[in-house]
């Protein structure tokens, strides 16, 4: 008992020790927070410029921590939410918890033209299957074709309902099959070989060699060549277009610092900032830097297109596709 | 009549009712404040979809099926290893069947695809010698099965080794002496010394079974082969219809309580407590001796070979990096905090809940009522609240009590870590002690009433001798258990609080995969620490 209210203590002085200045709360996932993610190195660059504290706050998965905000209520203590994919965006706007950002969006290079005035990018990336070219060498280009490979050529995908990527899947099908989504999601499922609760459980399944392809992003292979110096993973190039994830931030109605929270947004569209995602997060700045991607970005195949379903189309229909996917893959 | 023999028994019975009466207002409160949150009219509205009834059809028939097939190969191991005393490593293998059950879940699932998976040892063996390889033959019900047996039986085995070896070995010299042949050696004898702890082991099992969340989700290969924590999660997470989840939360509830009421009415007549220690001077026949060392040889093989998978993975990390990373440290010293605490609480709380247990079950200490029924299933009861609340609704019913009942969110987090892994840990604690509490009621009540021995006195020099290798036991497993849980504050989110498994999530969650072996290999090897030397240190301590 001593040692634990030593510990807490010891964490109330520390906490206790940084009021003097306002301290801007974000609430985000766990990955962006860790020591080798992006968090570390946009406190400490936001901190020279806005003579405030920084505080990140992590739950789980962005969608979890949506629902911590709601269940927290009046009480929440969060500034900004950070890490929301756009197609969970319209569940947040739903809540009505947000703000618009009055920001001029007009610098953010994104392959699709930026409208939302809620919320607001940070970074991009696309899914797309990965595979292993040492164990590989002939891979589907489109979803037609994937159906043509032969029964032994096995994929990991995630689940929709606990996975950003599992939903991923099934709106780039569905953004590619129309109502023909349910057919294809049917002859697909002998080539599946489990669906996973999240992307880690899955990209370690596929690591170990378990099957052929991976439901994972085009900027997965960055990684590999940039931390491991490896360049057998590659990303299968779909000529239907990729499905896009782009990830978004927005300011909270209820927060007490909107300007510095305002800041904070306007910091996500800088060079700073954007020079940090790219090997922290692992995927693509929302704007152009002097400095350019780092090396080992180039080596990705870039999709000619990125798919994406209306805000508000999905937000209808999201429990219906859900439910189609169910029934047409068990 | 009642009240009297409960005033009688009460230094034995108010502490432990009242931990028990505690652990369920706990529970009681947790649905409470989620049924606050979920407004009374729309409760009544929510409809349990036909999908949902097919998971828990589904969930029940595995639950089932792993059960049986875990408590058979738990017994037959147990059985083997109790008639072979005497080979070399013994005591470590013994020490390896514990750890499976506690080292994270995933990491488990991680070493037997290693082991059986597309590109397992196996296939990759059998594709190299014959040119041949099972095609997807772990992803399915039959991957399901394989995992959880691989979990529970070594855990049946292992608590069932403790029964075995505690028969009296006079009992067995008379068999021996009347001819019996070794079916009917186990059938009169073993069987039931063993029957007390059988029920209450497959019901703990079929609870973890039922539960299981990790393993059905990754080997289970198709959402038609989910569990009701996966319709818990999308109605919390994706639709946010907190009253589907308290439904959902409600029908896991009630599924336990019907369990721990089938097993809570336990009748022994006899006990069985190991008298002396006498070596049996003869060995087995021939070909038993044959058949109990093929059994546990290959049942060594293969608990053993996923075990080696996570050792030969976690080679490859950069340890260097993992143990200066400050992050590393900071949780590696949280969890050995929070495990330290939280098993000691659970030693405890079990021996208490036990204690106050056994005088509900004992006729001539409180007589037999519909009411003493009552209590002793609601004190069963009170044991088994962690498999009985799935944890997504745990965590949700910790995170809105910590809305109501405002407190530094540090305090909040550790308080609800602790709380959590000492649920976690109580099954088990209870699965094992209890049984030998009974029995050592049974069988010293009336000498230690006749010497008046009572108090601190009786435990000392009636219940600990017998106990203290199961204390032993259930501190090392408890003590495991806790550094291996992810905790559910993950859920929904501590930065104060960083646990050895969290981090291992997210190197997982981060392409590090060759670094969270490394951190895997680290828990596994602490884990197998703690149990090869914890009940070392006790046997020492105990014989001073």
């Amino acid at each position: 008992m001593r040692k634990i209210l030593f510990f807490i203590l010891l964490f109330s002085t520390l906490i206790q020790a940084q009021t003097d200045k306002p301290t801007l709360i974000i609430y985000t996932y766990d990955s962006f927070t860790a020591s080798w993610g992006p968090a570390p190195k946009v406190k400490e660059a936001f901190e020279k410029v806005c003579n405030c504290n920084l505080e990140f706050v992590s739950t789980s998965s962005a969608i979890g921590t949506l629902r911590k905000i709601q269940l927290e209520g009046a009480n929440t203590k969060a500034d900004i939410l950070l890490g929301l994919d756009k197609s969970s965006a319209g569940i947040a706007r739903k809540t009505n918890l947000f703000m618009k950002h009055g920001l001029d969006t007009s610098k953010l290079s994104l392959p699709v033209k930026w409208t939302d005035n809620e919320f607001l990018p940070y970074d991009y990336g696309y899914f797309a299957f990965v595979y292993d070219t040492n164990r590989d060498k002939k891979i589907p280009h489109s979803f037609e074709e994937l159906l043509k490979m032969p029964k032994s050529f096995k994929i990991i995908i995630q689940d929709p309902r606990s996975s950003t990527p599992g939903l991923g899947l099934l709106l780039w099908i569905k953004k590619v099959y129309g109502d023909k989504a349910g057919e294809y999601w049917k002859k697909l499922s002998p080539h599946i070989l489990t669906v996973t609760k999240g992307w880690s459980e899955a990209y370690g399944l596929f690591l170990k060699g378990e099957a052929n392809m991976v439901l994972s992003y085009t900027t997965s292979p960055a990684y590999h060549i940039i931390a491991e110096k490896k360049t057998n993973y590659k990303t299968a190039d779909f000529k239907e277009g990729h499905y896009g994830q782009v990830e978004v931030s927005a300011i909270l109605k209820s927060s007490k610092h909107k300007k510095l929270a305002k800041q904070f947004l306007e910091f996500t569209m800088s060079e700073t900032f954007a020079n940090i995602i790219p090997t922290t997060n692992w995927s693509y700045p929302v704007v152009k830097t002097k400095k350019g991607l780092p090396k080992g970005f180039d080596s990705l195949h870039t999709p000619s297109k990125m798919l994406l379903i209306d805000d508000e189309k999905l937000e209808k229909n999201r429990k219906k596709y859900i439910n189609e996917w169910l029934n047409a893959i068990k | 009549m009642l009240s009297n023999s409960i005033w009688r028994f009460r230094l034995s019975i108010i502490p432990g009712s009242l931990i028990s009466f505690l652990l369920l207002l706990l529970a009681f409160g947790i649905f409470y404040t989620l049924f606050l949150n979920s407004g009374f009219e729309n409760f009544s509205s929510v409809l349990i979809t036909s999908r949902v009834q097919g998971l828990i059809k589904f969930t029940l028939f595995q639950a089932f099926l792993s059960t049986l097939l875990s408590v058979f190969i738990g017994t037959l191991l147990a059985w083997s290893l109790a008639h072979q005393n005497s080979f070399r490593g013994r005591d470590f293998l013994i020490a390896l069947l514990s750890s499976s059950l506690v080292l994270p879940t995933l990491i488990v699932v991680f070493g037997i695809i290693t082991i059986l998976g597309n590109n397992g040892w196996i296939n990759r063996s059998l594709l190299y010698l014959f040119n041949f390889s099972f095609e997807n033959s772990i992803y399915g019900l039959g991957g399901i099965l394989v995992a959880h047996v691989y979990l529970n039986a070594s855990f049946a085995a292992r608590s069932l080794l403790h029964i075995f070896e505690s028969i009296p070995k006079e009992r067995y010299k008379l068999a021996k002496s009347l001819n019996f042949s070794t079916y009917r050696r186990f059938a009169l004898i073993e069987f039931p010394a063993i029957k007390l702890s059988l029920k209450s082991i497959s019901s703990t099992i079929f609870l973890l079974c039922f539960t299981s969340f990790a393993i059905v989700l990754t080997l289970g290969g198709s959402p038609s082969y989910n569990t009701l924590e996966v319709a818990i999660y999308e109605a919390v997470r994706l639709d946010f219809d907190i009253p589907l989840a308290l439904k959902l939360a409600l029908i896991q509830l009630s599924i336990t309580m019907f369990l721990v009421f089938l097993s809570s009415n336990f009748n022994i007549g006899i006990s069985n407590i190991k008298t002396s220690s006498n070596q049996i001077p003869w060995k087995e026949p021939k070909k038993l001796q044959f058949f109990q060392l093929i059994v546990i040889s290959i049942f060594t093989i293969l608990f053993i070979l996923p075990l080696i998978s996570i050792f030969v993975d976690g080679f490859g990390a950069n340890f260097i990096k993992i143990l200066s990373d400050k992050l590393f440290l900071k949780s590696l010293i949280t969890s050995l905090v929070i495990a330290t605490f939280s098993s000691i609480f659970t030693v405890v709380f079990a021996l208490l809940i036990s204690d106050a247990r056994r005088n509900f079950n004992i006729n001539y200490r409180v007589k037999k009522t519909k009411l003493s029924s009552f209590i002793n299933i609601l004190i069963s009861f009170s044991g088994n609240i962690y498999l009985a609340i799935p944890s997504l609704i745990l965590g949700l019913g910790f995170f809105l009590l910590s809305q109501k009942f405002q407190a530094p969110l540090l305090l909040w987090s550790l308080g609800a870590i602790l709380c959590a892994n000492i649920l976690m840990s109580l099954p088990f604690a209870l699965s094992i002690i209890y049984p030998t509490m009974q029995k050592v009621a049974l069988r010293y009540d009336k000498l230690s009433f006749s010497l008046n021995l009572n108090g601190s006195k009786r435990w000392l020099y009636c219940e600990w001798p017998y106990l203290k290798s199961s204390v032993a036991y259930v501190f090392a497993l408890s003590f495991c258990l806790s550094l291996g849980d992810l905790g559910v504050v993950a859920l929904f989110g501590s930065n104060e609080i960083t646990t050895l498994p969290w981090y291992l999530y997210q190197l997982m969650g981060s392409y590090q995969t060759k670094d969270s072996a490394g951190v895997a290999l680290i828990l596994l090897v602490l884990t197998l620490s703690v149990f090869i030397f914890l009940p070392k240190v006790f046997k020492n301590v105990a014989n001073r």
